[in-house]
């Protein structure tokens, strides 16, 4: 598609805002886009074309994956970009593109990484033209703002309709997933997994967010779970059921709160694969950066170094040297947090503990989420927990699911201002673990990286 | 002392956070030295209520409501009539509140027929009424007192003519964000739009529907104050929000 004069306009009224937006001290990575498209709606369409991308959606995880294959990319020498700063709307895509191209719309790098809003994927993909869709998973999130989990499901639905041509990177252990592959679709999939959970054996979760079949209702059956409804799913009615995952982890080697190693499985063969992350569900994000890495040439060699040596940012798992080593751990739906909570099970020291709870419209307004969160998980551990914090908008009610979840009301310190909570942490020795809603990982790393040094967040 | 709690459609209705209104019963029962236990009756299995002191229901999603009305109709329908008209003491939330109604209209206008056991009805609209909330409801002392929560849902439900309702409005929707109306109390039924959930931010109510349920089995309830400077200060925290706002 050439590109006309409207979009020049476009670019440079975009160009121009990005650079206001960074005099003043803004990240600057939505805005910009957003007039932008108002100029020329067709902007990103016109921009995207040439460009191998691969769009990278789903509920939990799309950032870690994002880093993933952007690791994968970085280390194969492809020249790509990507939307790192969390800007995964319309406008933040629209932004990327516009500051990856020249001034008169010729993009500089040949291949992206970018991450994708559910909600906005029904828009977005049809403009992007993604040469690879990877779909990570779907939970309950944000029910007010996304509506019911099957709302979710067909926005990107709709979005894949426009791109017949595009890959499609599914998890395989979820039903919901899953189903995207059902009607008909032009598009090739690649199915991603993991085939059994070995070690700990993990009971069906309580709550299920898809415990009955997506297709004719009768209830699941499981041959295992991984976590919360994933694993082994098959419909004894109408015989849905999860399919051979083409990159799959055949077996968990060991794990411990750092990384784990497991037998990986890819069309190439199996091999050995270590993720330089810790945690069950960082194994689907392994898995599924292989999948996307691979589906655009990258070689699997390649892929199993990229995450080998992987480190992720922004909020997710990411460490800081302050107190006796500091690692944050974005929590935002029930399904992730309950992630979180087993990870620090796995944890076998003393530390400090931060729970900080915010309910602005990037976080969730109903924060009921935390009540199904397995907060319990923090029962057994409370002699190790030396001392915890609550902060954020909604302090009050992470106190109360605290006290609720058998926790001591008494060791509990409610510190609502965040600059007042790193100084109290930079006094601690012990190793201290943060688990922040979003808005609340963006105020807790601005003051950080104030406090202490570090990059800003749109870098 | 015990109190035999029932979950009905833990598998289907437990879209907010609902499971924590349980867990909030059964710790401060616990934190007095009472017993409790909860029976979950998920769908194709059998509603017994004989032994059961008090039954929550909580919300869902439409998809999942669908799978709800065939089971209904099985049996569970008329268990849950004449158990609630017996007494039982009951907390029905968002759908589960819905669905003790006389029947649900789509906005589209299709019809369909829900327990019955209220004589209250609810019709979709194409508004979604969500947020914190603010409700106002009268003690069985005729002291008042707030209920805060969160309210998600585009049913607008209308109590029939002489039906009490729970609560109030004062920050929020409440049933159809027309006529004030929150909830309905009916008997020892209470049904409510407010999640969030509902009880651990709201001990007083929760104490009362524990004083409601032990009384009908053992004919009086001393149930002992607790520290609940936790919960009040939660509360509170709202309070204090949605009145400044």
């Amino acid at each position: 598609m050439r590109i006309s004069f409207r979009a020049v306009l476009a670019i440079w009224v975009c160009k121009l805002l990005r650079m206001v937006s960074r005099l003043l001290h803004r990240g600057g990575t939505a805005m910009p886009g957003r007039i932008a498209q108002k100029l020329c709606p067709d902007l990103l369409s016109r921009l995207s074309w040439g460009v191998t991308t691969v769009a990278v959606t789903g509920t939990n995880g799309k950032t870690t994956c994002s880093r993933m294959i952007e690791e994968a990319f970085r280390e194969s020498g492809l020249p790509y970009f990507a939307n790192r700063s969390g800007a995964n709307l319309m406008s933040g895509v629209v932004t990327e593109f516009v500051m990856n191209a020249s001034a008169f719309g010729r993009m500089k790098k040949s291949y992206a990484v970018i991450e994708c809003d559910e909600a906005a994927a029904r828009t977005v993909f049809g403009q992007l033209h993604p040469s690879v869709i990877v779909v990570t998973n779907l939970f309950r999130d944000q029910l007010d703002r996304y509506g019911e989990i099957t709302h979710t499901l067909s926005n990107i639905r709709e979005g894949i309709r426009h791109v017949p041509d595009a890959v499609l990177c599914l998890n395989a252990d979820c039903s919901l997933t899953a189903s995207l592959a059902d009607d008909g679709l032009a598009n090739r999939i690649v199915w991603y997994g993991l085939d059994a959970l070995a070690g700990r054996p993990q009971t069906a979760s309580v709550l299920s967010d898809a415990s009955h079949c997506i297709r004719c209702k009768a209830e699941y059956e499981y041959d295992y779970h991984t976590y919360a409804h994933l694993g082994g799913f098959r419909c004894p009615k109408c015989g849905y059921h999860r399919p051979d995952a083409d990159f799959a982890v055949e077996e968990i080697l060991s794990m411990d709160d750092s990384s784990s190693s497991v037998r990986f499985r890819d069309p190439s063969g199996v091999s050995t694969l270590k993720v330089n992350l810790p945690a069950v569900y960082n194994l689907y994000n392994a898995a599924a950066a292989a999948a996307a890495a691979e589906s655009v040439g990258v070689s699997p060699e390649i892929c199993r170094q990229a995450l080998s040596g992987f480190a992720c940012g922004f909020g997710r798992m990411e460490n800081f040297p302050i107190a006796g080593g500091t690692r944050m751990i974005l929590v935002k739906n029930p399904a992730g947090c309950t992630q979180a909570l087993e990870y620090l099970s796995t944890v076998q020291k003393d530390f400090v503990l931060v729970v900080c709870l915010n309910d602005r419209s990037a976080d969730g307004t109903d924060v009921s989420w935390i009540w199904d969160a397995g907060f319990e998980l923090l029962q057994p551990l409370k002699d190790r927990i030396k001392r915890l914090y609550v902060s954020g908008d909604r302090a009050a009610d992470m106190r109360v699911r605290l006290k609720y979840a058998g926790l001591p009301d008494s060791n509990i310190t409610v510190q609502a201002d965040t600059g007042k909570l790193v100084e109290a942490l930079r006094q601690e020795t012990l190793p201290v673990f943060i688990l922040p809603t979003y808005t609340a990982m963006l105020d807790l790393r601005g003051e950080i990286v104030r406090r202490c040094g570090g990059a800003e967040f749109w870098e | 002392m015990e109190l035999k709690i029932c979950h009905l459609y833990p598998d289907v209705l437990n879209l907010y956070g609902d499971t924590g209104n349980i867990l909030c019963m059964r710790q401060r029962l616990s934190w007095r030295g009472i017993d409790s236990g909860v029976t979950r009756v998920c769908v194709g299995e059998t509603l017994d209520l004989s032994d059961c002191d008090l039954l929550l229901i909580g919300g869902g999603q439409d998809f999942e409501q669908e799978v709800l009305l065939p089971d209904l109709c099985s049996g569970k329908a008329e268990t849950l009539r004449s158990a609630i008209e017996d007494g039982i003491c009951v907390l029905a939330i968002c759908g589960g509140y819905q669905m003790l109604g006389q029947y649900y209209e789509t906005w589209q206008g299709l019809r369909c027929d829900f327990v019955g056991a209220l004589d209250l009805y609810t019709v979709g609209s194409q508004q979604r009424m969500i947020g914190n909330t603010v409700y106002r409801f009268r003690n069985t002392d005729g002291s008042e007192s707030s209920i805060v929560g969160f309210e998600n849902h585009s049913g607008k439900t209308w109590l029939a003519e002489g039906v009490e309702p729970l609560a109030r409005v004062e920050v929020g929707f409440g049933n159809n964000g027309e006529d004030g109306t929150e909830g309905v109390h009916y008997r020892n039924v209470f049904g409510t739009y407010s999640h969030g959930p509902l009880l651990p931010k709201n001990p007083v109510f929760c104490d009362l529907l524990l004083r409601t349920a032990l009384e009908r089995r053992y004919g009086k309830a001393d149930l002992i104050p607790l520290d609940d400077s936790a919960e009040q200060e939660a509360h509170d925290a709202m309070l204090r929000r949605l009145r400044k706002a």
